[in-house]
């Protein structure tokens, strides 16, 4: 008897003790990547291996991901409950398909492009290089974004397929899952602040073992965005702002928390809802747009609106503001590449330094003399 | 005409009077009822934009609106005659679903048919035109098939069929389209009578004039063929050619609507019941007149409830004719317990 309650009292002591130990039981040596903007992911580097933890792929996600990244060498000597992530992916990586143009730019500025195998939609890419290796059918086209082609993106057996969900329910990646090929979700765009988008280029450096290099491009975009910033409010003149266009009845237009109305404020200039909050864009009658930016200097990005005769066409409405009478209208639509595809919205993402330079550029002409816009354009 | 049925009609006739300031006055800018009067008969208001509001806004929205009300009120009552079945209506026989084949083609069918489509896509016009002709075609299509077959029954079920298949090819091209078009075409969709130009609105209305003209013409073989087509034949009616005349209406009618604003729901079907409910009659000289008022009415207090008045926000039409529509029918058919038909 008394053994026995020595053997329990055991028991409790140790169990009491490994209570208490926990905390100092788990890795402590995991060295986190240094991110400055982006929310949207995390990387804990442990020497053999990094845990990539992609904490919000869409708006208002309860669920976050934990990807391991581990080298050939070090995958053969560890073993890691499955379970417990969503995915374990051999780095660098050798083949990838990515799904949105805006996860195109840090390929190419990480001098990863010929690590990519499969798009779907390749028309839409602009990238001078990357098209050059869709014309030598080096990539392959994988259709439709929402219905991939999982036949085809099987057949090139990627190492990662990076997607992007507006929800979770994406049938298409829960296919390439089972088939054994990791999807991790990019949520770039869900980020609220343009150098946060930017900053998933060291997302992608992980992927690659270039994260210095992933460090060094971003510091180098954010050193300009900011010193554009800076010269931007060296001018007291702040222009009038309206954006957006009206479809149907309703004005579509960003609202003020929008990383559109952030690079509007950064290039110091009076975006007229800038006080305006809210997740999407917002959606105003047209009586309530007119009546506030009649008068306003200059109307940037009128939906996807190509000329003026098209702005005209769509609503008789839109000739009488001051802006379209003065022909201060500035679009991104008309820049694509060769195949068609906006560079905005390929670019856009990952060098706000370019857009906010453009900005600057269309309402404080004086400030930056010899910069020619990179995306606007003015309507015609 | 009865005398009841004048001051009835003297009523209606106030009530769409009075919803028609109503609706001009009213909007998601407040302006003051006197520079709305103001800017009515021309002389100046305090702001600019009050006045561009009310003459160019406004204004052409609320005839818009009484164009559309009206006009597939008419046309929903004409089908409901022809086919005698409460069901009918522009929707029905496949005339909007070929409306809205034509601007598919035209917005969608960019990514499919390339730099024609892609040129002709920059005019507002080619919307029109191609939404007149793709109803069009689909009438076309149901005349010949109403000369081979004798049941109207079979022609509502051939206009059905029609509808799903138009709907088939706008998914496949839907399947094709791109984002931008894709939400173009679900823009157009949400139905809009507030974007239409004096010029515009001059045309929709010759057109509209016409479609009206023809129904009138129409008034006597509709109520005689309220009797059934055998009796109608017997008492003298050339069948074929009201058949022909009232479908000409309907697509004059509905095509244009559908072209000019989008396609609008339950008007067409619903204001024809809610007319009978009221009046009581299945006179087409009565329930004509009627109908036109009360589609004018409800379309009007459909789009000042889509304004949202004093606020930013403004609804689609198409989903507030439905939202505030569909719940009168029930409820006027609980309250009477049976429908007039």
């Amino acid at each position: 008897m008394k053994k026995a309650i020595f053997f329990l009292f055991t028991i409790f002591v140790f169990s009491c003790k490994n209570e208490t130990a926990k905390p100092i039981a788990k890795p402590v040596d995991g060295h986190q990547l240094e991110l400055k903007y982006a929310k949207g992911f995390s990387v804990t580097d442990y020497s053999t291996f990094k845990v990539l933890n992609i904490k919000n792929p869409w708006p208002d996600s309860e669920k976050s991901y934990r990807y391991v990244l581990i080298n050939k060498e070090n995958a053969a000597k560890t073993t890691f409950v499955k379970d417990e992530f969503d995915g374990i992916i051999i780095n660098p990586i050798k083949k990838i398909v990515v799904t949105s143009t805006t996860h195109i730019p840090a390929l190419e500025l990480l001098n990863a492009e010929e690590t990519l195998v499969g798009f779907p939609g390749t028309d839409f890419i602009s990238s001078e290089k990357i098209r050059m290796r869709i014309d030598e059918g080096k990539i392959r086209e994988l259709g439709k974004n929402e219905s991939i082609n999982t036949e085809v993106l099987l057949s090139l057996n990627p190492n990662v397929v990076i997607g992007f969900g507006i929800d979770g329910n994406n049938k298409t990646f829960e296919t390439i899952k089972k088939s054994g090929i990791p999807v991790i979700y990019n949520g770039d765009w869900v980020e609220d602040s343009p150098l946060a988008k930017a900053e998933w280029i060291k997302f992608f450096g992980t992927l690659y073992h270039k994260e210095k290099e992933a460090d060094s491009i971003f510091n180098t975009i954010e050193k300009n965005y900011l010193e554009a910033k800076k010269l931007a409010q060296t001018v007291k003149n702040k222009p009038t702002i309206l954006s957006g266009a009206m479809h149907s009845d309703i004005w579509y237009l960003p609202n003020g928390t929008s990383t559109e109305a952030q690079l509007l404020k950064d290039a110091n200039t009076n975006y007229l809802w800038q006080n305006s909050q809210g997740s999407g864009s917002l959606k105003l009658s047209f009586e309530t747009v007119f009546t506030k930016a009649k008068d306003a200097d200059i109307w940037i990005n009128p939906s996807n609106y190509t000329s003026l005769k098209a702005l005209e066409n769509s609503s008789s409405h839109n000739t009488m503001f001051s802006a379209f009478i003065n022909k201060n209208i500035y679009t991104i639509t008309n820049t694509t590449g060769k195949t068609g595809g906006v560079l905005y919205y390929e670019l856009g993402f990952a060098r706000p330094d370019l857009v906010l330079k453009d900005l600057i550029k269309i309402c404080h002409p004086e400030l930056l003399k010899d910069y020619k816009p990179f995306f606007f354009k003015p309507l015609e | 005409m009865t005398l009841s049925y004048k001051y009835s009609f003297l009523a209606l006739t106030l009530i769409l009077i009075l919803c028609f300031f109503v609706n001009i006055s009213l909007g998601s800018v407040y302006i003051p009822i006197k520079a709305v009067f103001n800017s009515l008969v021309g002389s100046a208001t305090e702001q600019d934009a009050w006045q561009h509001i009310i003459t160019n806004y406004r204004l052409p929205k609320a005839l818009t609106a009484i164009l559309v009300g009206s006009g597939l009120g008419i046309s929903g009552l004409l089908m409901q005659t022809l086919f005698r079945n409460p069901l009918a209506g522009p929707f029905v026989l496949g005339i909007s679903s070929g409306a809205s084949l034509g601007v598919a083609l035209i917005i969608l069918g960019t990514g499919l048919f390339g730099g024609v489509f892609a040129s002709l896509f920059i005019s507002k016009w080619s919307v029109v035109i191609a939404a007149s002709l793709g109803s069009f075609l689909v009438l076309i299509a149901v005349l010949v098939v109403s000369i081979k077959v004798r049941d109207t029954m079979a022609i509502l079920i051939i206009g059905l069929m029609f509808a799903s298949i138009t709907a088939a090819i706008v998914s496949v091209l839907s399947y094709f389209g791109s984002a931008e078009q894709l939400q173009q075409y679900i823009f157009w969709g949400f139905g809009s009578l507030g974007n239409l130009s004096w010029y515009e609105l001059f045309v929709f209305s010759v057109i509209f004039c016409l479609g009206i003209l023809l129904s009138i013409i129409s008034i006597k073989s509709l109520n005689t063929l309220l009797l059934g087509e055998n009796y109608a034949i017997s008492l003298g009616l050339n069948i074929k050619r009201s058949r022909l005349i009232i479908i000409a209406a309907t697509s004059l009618l509905a095509g244009t609507i559908t072209a000019f604003a989008g396609p609008i729901a339950f008007i067409g079907l619903a204001i024809p019941h809610i007319t009978r409910q009221v009046f009581n009659t299945s006179n087409h000289k009565i329930l004509l007149p009627a109908v036109f008022l009360f589609g004018a009415v409800v379309m009007l207090i459909c789009d000042s409830i889509a304004q949202l008045p004093n606020s930013d926000y403004t609804l689609p039409i198409n989903a507030i004719t439905s939202l505030i529509g569909a719940p009168v029918v029930i409820w006027l058919l609980v309250r009477k317990r049976k429908m007039v038909f």
